[in-house]
């Protein structure tokens, strides 16, 4: 048997040779080595993670936690860092869902790229992405998670801008990326303190740390109240949560799987991943806690609000992402740490079932996006239409898909702790499945309103896009099983896995009675009754009246609000974006440009120059040179002498 | 002088030499591979020679020099950032003027003058090592005499340069008025025994530092900084942006470690504002710059910045974290010069980002390289820069520098913005072709040989920087 520790380091090395293959030789290969060698790369750490989760499994529960250390990387003043993996149950479920849905989505791109020039460099992308999502969840301290964290925002960056050919994409890419650096702002600050406050920077030793002076950090609240917001900053920016969520939408501009890998299943739960990693610091953090719940449920429903007005097929999904995000924020704000996690693992399936299947019509339509422009796809596109059906019931909730168990143990958790919490998570929860049927009746069933030539070309996708879909069907119909609750006589295998990750942090949180088995049946039926009823109101609107919403100009009053997304994007443009520009601006009209002339009009004749040197030195700025720097040394001179 | 003492000084004397041969070589027959074999041949040499000294060598040559680890590893770091510079200056010079040979004479003096600061223990020395790296500087500036914007530069930093030495040598002599004495021991003794120190002193220490902000490039000291950058010939700038700042900022640790300054608030208050404006101005004034070569003159404003966040911690941590950010910043910056070298022809250097749209798909290596030392100074993982800006950090933490650690990383922050805009330009689909003249392979491998070592240095101290940081560890 080989030994546990080699494997673990095998996991994250399989992407790294795989990117290294294909990049290196990017003109050689022919598209079939390619993809070989990039999914055969991913499947194999899917494999290897696989045996470490049975490993796992066979382990007793107080050993399931292995920390492989490979190297010290350096060490700085009193403590040190050290390239080193920590698989415990936690990494090992995140390792499980970016490999196996990874892999799918590699197979899936190898049919939806076929006649794309750019195929062996997307692919090398894609298994880069991979590989720093791997370091990521797998790093055993907060700078490798740093490495992990800062890789895969380049990795999407040049993922989103792989087709991309106009100025407006330029933009949007532009704002994206300055949302991102205040995520990653408040992130760097969140480690520094880190270092500081616990002298470590490696998982084991903070915790423990916190763990021993929980008395010392829970009275003086505020440092590990700062700690922990500072990296929620961080998770808001990665996990697109208000108010740094706005480069999701934009960020679809990228090749279909890439919206499926890195903007549904993996990237974006890295900010889920990063608290549940560090509940323990949570735990002990009330106030933080309740701003994570806050702002989770303000994200829910703002999303989805939005949603209900887009056009684009993946602009929906994109805004259900940021909704679903919000309800996994408001599980953990919650303190339900188990249910967080349950919904990210249900969500990676049905959404990348979404996603793949919303890519498979575009495909089928020839790069369609617009449902108004889609509508009877029904009969051309039997298993597309199948999936997207079960992925649309899963996100909806409807038992017994996997969205169903997940998002009904977050809502349970919402009624025990909160009841304007539940109503308000149960209000995103409706609409989500409103505008998702909106989507799926306008794309599949009613008049078919693309043009005859659109038409004509309709095709099934080819076998290694159907495949996947049907293999992420199945996971989103039999996800939810991992996590039956126990009034449903489940035995909620999930939460007796994660149990150990989580086990020193219940003491800090407070506790709430069960409920009731009436209660929860109660909660349960009228949660489904009321989803099947906006279902049928939406299967009425769309499918039977063949309601199709209206064109861009003639919406007015809210709609039109909706449908530009609550003007957030002009509203940063004008708050962030302009100001640092005018700033610049400001700086340079200052600092560089002002010549002498003006300065001599303004404050007489302050340094004269002789008419050789005077040409010579191109309207004699130096002169305007010369005098910053008096003022500098003026200022110099009498700050020495202040005492 | 004795025997020791001249051994001790060989390093210096070897490059006097080559300075020399050079001089007999061009009187007998120009050839500009030759001057450029001598020149190579005797900085390695040099080098070599270097690595035979032991880390714990200390030769004082009083009153003047002072060669210990500390002076050794800084010599041996401007040897071979020259080395790099000379390699690159091939390809660059081949192409352009004619008289290219007196060149390489005035790189080796001024290298020279850079050598004289890092182990200079006295005024004299220091001001001498100053101005053989100064005066050469201002005809290496102006040297494509052709060009528009060369010359200029050329004067603008004469201008500003003699105008910064002028309230150097003045403070010097306040300090001797003061206290008698001009070796750094001599005024660090003068000040343990005084409590209260003189005002023209204190004038003396400001105007020093002054001198020393102008060649740092502080603000605001900086305004020489983007037009001598975008003037200058790019190997020349590569050259200013690394061995005289680094030889400058080598200098101030060994002045201020001897004269024990972190003691005195007025001076660590004045360098704080001095580091955090050069962090914001450097790097707010790059955000819409489209010449490269003065994006990277603004970012090397905020990069002294960082630096003297280390500088300012003072103590063991501050020098290591110090000298170790001086060679990552070194590395990186040589690559991004020398690429920029690389890619320019005859009649203009390739200094718009305009120039850089769609290079991955021209010239991969090279674009991925760029790429490298970009992520580098933006302080990306796994690169040089990173561990560089996080012992930064470190050492700005470990001495309650909050403000200072603060700033820098916001400043981190903006600064990736406009690197990570540049790798995007980059990866850009649109294709130019260009057409240079061709010159003979080996000039292509040789410049691109140097930036694969480099690159290959940036990531091998971004992935495992312990062997170099117990060789910082050792030397201090």
């Amino acid at each position: 048997m080989v030994n546990t520790e080699f494997l673990i380091s095998l996991v994250p090395l399989f992407p790294l040779l795989g990117f290294l293959i294909v990049a290196l030789n990017v003109r050689r290969l022919s598209h079939g080595v390619t993809a070989f060698i990039a999914c055969g790369a991913i499947l194999l750490s899917f494999i290897t993670s696989v045996v470490l989760f049975t490993k796992l499994l066979s382990a007793p529960e107080a050993e399931r936690s292995i920390t492989v250390t490979l190297y010290q990387w350096f060490a700085a003043g009193s403590f040190s860092a050290n390239i080193s993996f920590l698989l415990d149950p936690l990494s090992s479920l995140f390792l499980l869902i970016i490999t196996g849905v990874g892999f799918l989505i590699h197979v899936y791109s190898i049919g939806y790229m076929h006649d794309d020039k750019g195929f062996n460099r997307f692919f090398s992308y894609l298994n880069l992405f991979v590989f720093f999502m791997l370091l990521l969840v797998m790093g055993s301290n907060y700078l490798l998670m740093f490495v992990g964290w800062e890789g895969v925002g380049l990795c999407s960056y040049l993922l989103i801008g792989f087709w991309f050919k106009n100025q407006n994409y330029n933009d949007a890419a532009n704002k994206a990326f300055i949302m991102n650096r205040v995520g990653d702002l408040g992130l760097l600050i969140g480690i520094v303190l880190i270092a500081w406050k616990f002298g470590s920077i490696s998982y084991p030793d903070v915790f423990a740390n916190a763990l021993q002076n929980s008395e010392a950090l829970k009275s003086h609240g505020i440092l590990i109240t700062w700690i922990t917001m500072l990296l929620f900053v961080g998770a808001m920016g990665k996990s697109a949560q208000i108010p740094l969520y706005t480069w999701l939408p934009d960020a679809m501009a990228g090749p279909t799987p890439v919206s499926a890998l890195i903007h549904a299943a993996t990237m974006v739960t890295a900010g889920i991943y990063m608290i549940a990693r560090n509940n323990v610091l949570y735990a002990m953090a009330p106030a933080t806690l309740t701003v994570v719940m806050i702002v989770g449920l303000a994200t829910a429903i703002f999303a989805a609000t939005i949603a209900l007005k887009q056009n684009d097929i993946k602009k929906v999904l994109a805004y259900s992402t940021v909704s679903q995000l919000g309800l996994m924020f408001l599980a953990l704000g919650l303190g339900a740490f188990t249910a967080g996690i349950f919904h990210m693992a249900t969500h990676a399936f049905f959404k990348a079932l979404l996603f793949l299947g919303a890519g498979s019509v575009i495909h089928a339509l020839g790069n369609e996006q617009d449902i108004r422009n889609m509508g009877g796809l029904k009969k051309y596109l039997p298993v597309t239409y199948m999936t997207f059906l079960i992925g649309v019931l899963a996100i909806s909730g409807i038992p017994p898909f996997a969205g169903f168990f997940s998002k009904d143990e977050i809502l349970a958790n919402a009624f025990a702790q909160n009841k304007i919490v539940w109503v308000l998570a149960v209000g995103a929860s409706l609409l989500t499945a409103f505008y998702m049927f909106r989507l799926f009746f306008l794309t599949f069933f009613g008049k078919e309103r693309a043009s005859h030539e659109k038409m004509h070309h309709i095709h099934e996708s080819p076998k290694s896009i159907l495949i996947p879909l049907i293999v992420l069907a199945i996971l989103s119909l039999a996800g939810g099983f991992m996590g039956v609750p126990e009034v449903l006589h489940g035995s909620h295998w999930l939460s007796h896995y994660l149990a150990p990750v989580f086990a020193s942090s219940t003491q800090f949180l407070a506790h709430h009675d069960h409920l009731s088995h009436a209660t929860e049946y109660a909660l349960m039926g009228g949660i489904v009754g009321a989803t099947i009823i906006l279902i049928i109101f939406a299967y009425s609107r769309y499918a039977k009246n063949n309601h199709v919403p209206a064109t861009d100009e003639t919406t007015t009053g809210l709609q039109r609000v909706l449908m530009n997304k609550y003007y957030i994007d002009e509203l940063y443009n004008a708050i962030i974006v302009k100001p640092l520009y005018h700033i610049s601006a400001v700086f340079e009209a200052f600092i560089e440009r002002l010549g002498i002339d003006k300065l001599v009009n303004a404050s007489g004749s302050f340094v004269v120059w002789g008419s050789r040197t005077a040409r010579l030195l191109q309207n004699g700025s130096i002169g305007y040179y010369i005098f910053i720097m008096v003022i500098g040394i003026v200022l110099i001179l009498v700050a020495n002498n202040l005492k | 002088m004795n025997r020791s003492d001249l051994y001790s000084l060989t390093p210096l004397l070897i490059l006097s030499s080559a300075a020399i041969l050079n001089f007999f070589s061009i009187s007998i027959k120009r050839n500009h591979k030759v001057i450029f074999a001598i020149t190579v041949l005797s900085l390695i040499g040099d080098f070599i020679f270097l690595t035979s000294y032991s880390l714990y060598h200390q030769q004082h040559i009083d009153p003047l020099l002072v060669v210990d680890g500390f002076g050794i590893f800084n010599i041996g770091l401007i040897l071979l950032t020259t080395l790099v510079v000379a390699l690159m200056s091939y390809a660059y010079f081949e192409q352009r003027e004619e008289r290219k040979e007196e060149y390489y004479i005035l790189l080796i003096l001024a290298a020279l003058g850079a050598c004289i600061m890092v182990i200079s223990k006295h005024f004299v020395s220091f001001f001498l090592g100053l101005e053989v790296l100064s005066v050469s500087l201002y005809s290496l500036i102006a040297y494509l005499r052709t060009r528009e914007r060369s010359d200029e530069a050329g004067i603008k930093y004469l201008i500003l340069a003699a105008f910064s030495s002028a309230f150097l040598l003045f403070g010097m002599s306040l300090i001797y008025a003061t206290t008698g004495k001009m070796d750094f021991g001599g005024i660090g003794y003068y000040l343990t025994t005084t409590q209260d120190i003189p005002l023209i002193m204190m004038a003396g220490l400001g105007m020093l530092i002054v001198g020393a902000g102008f060649k740092l490039g502080v603000v605001p000291f900086h305004m020489w900084t983007p037009d001598v950058y975008e003037g200058a010939p790019t190997p020349v700038t590569a050259f200013i942006a690394t061995v005289s700042k680094g030889g400058m900022i080598a200098l101030l640790v060994r002045f201020f470690n001897a004269i024990n300054g972190y003691q005195y608030e007025s001076f660590t208050n004045l360098f704080t504002v001095l580091s955090i404006a050069s962090m914001f101005v450097g790097n707010i004034l790059a955000l819409r710059q489209t010449n490269l070569k003065r994006i990277l003159a603004y970012s090397s404003i905020s990069h002294i910045g960082y630096l003297l966040v280390a500088f300012l911690s003072g103590g063991s941590m501050g020098a290591q974290a110090t000298t170790f950010y001086l060679v990552a910043y070194f590395i990186t910056t040589l690559g991004a010069f020398g690429i920029i070298a690389t890619l320019s022809d005859q009649h203009r250097d390739a200094e718009l980002i305009d120039d850089y749209r769609g290079l991955l798909w021209r010239r991969p290596l090279t674009a991925v390289a760029f790429s490298a030392m970009l992520l580098s100074l933006a302080g990306i993982p796994l690169t040089a820069g990173f561990i560089a800006k996080f012992y930064v950090i470190t050492a700005g933490i470990g001495t309650q520098h909050w403000l200072l650690v603060f700033c820098l990383v916001v400043n981190s922050v903006i600064g990736l913005y406009y690197y990570i805009k540049i790798i995007a330009v980059m990866f850009d689909q649109k294709l130019q072709i260009k057409s240079a003249k061709e010159l003979h392979p080996l000039v292509y491998v040789i410049s691109s040989v140097t930036i694969a070592v480099l690159a290959v240095f940036l990531f091998w101290l971004g992935v495992s920087p312990e062997g170099m940081l117990s060789l910082i560890d050792d030397v201090i």
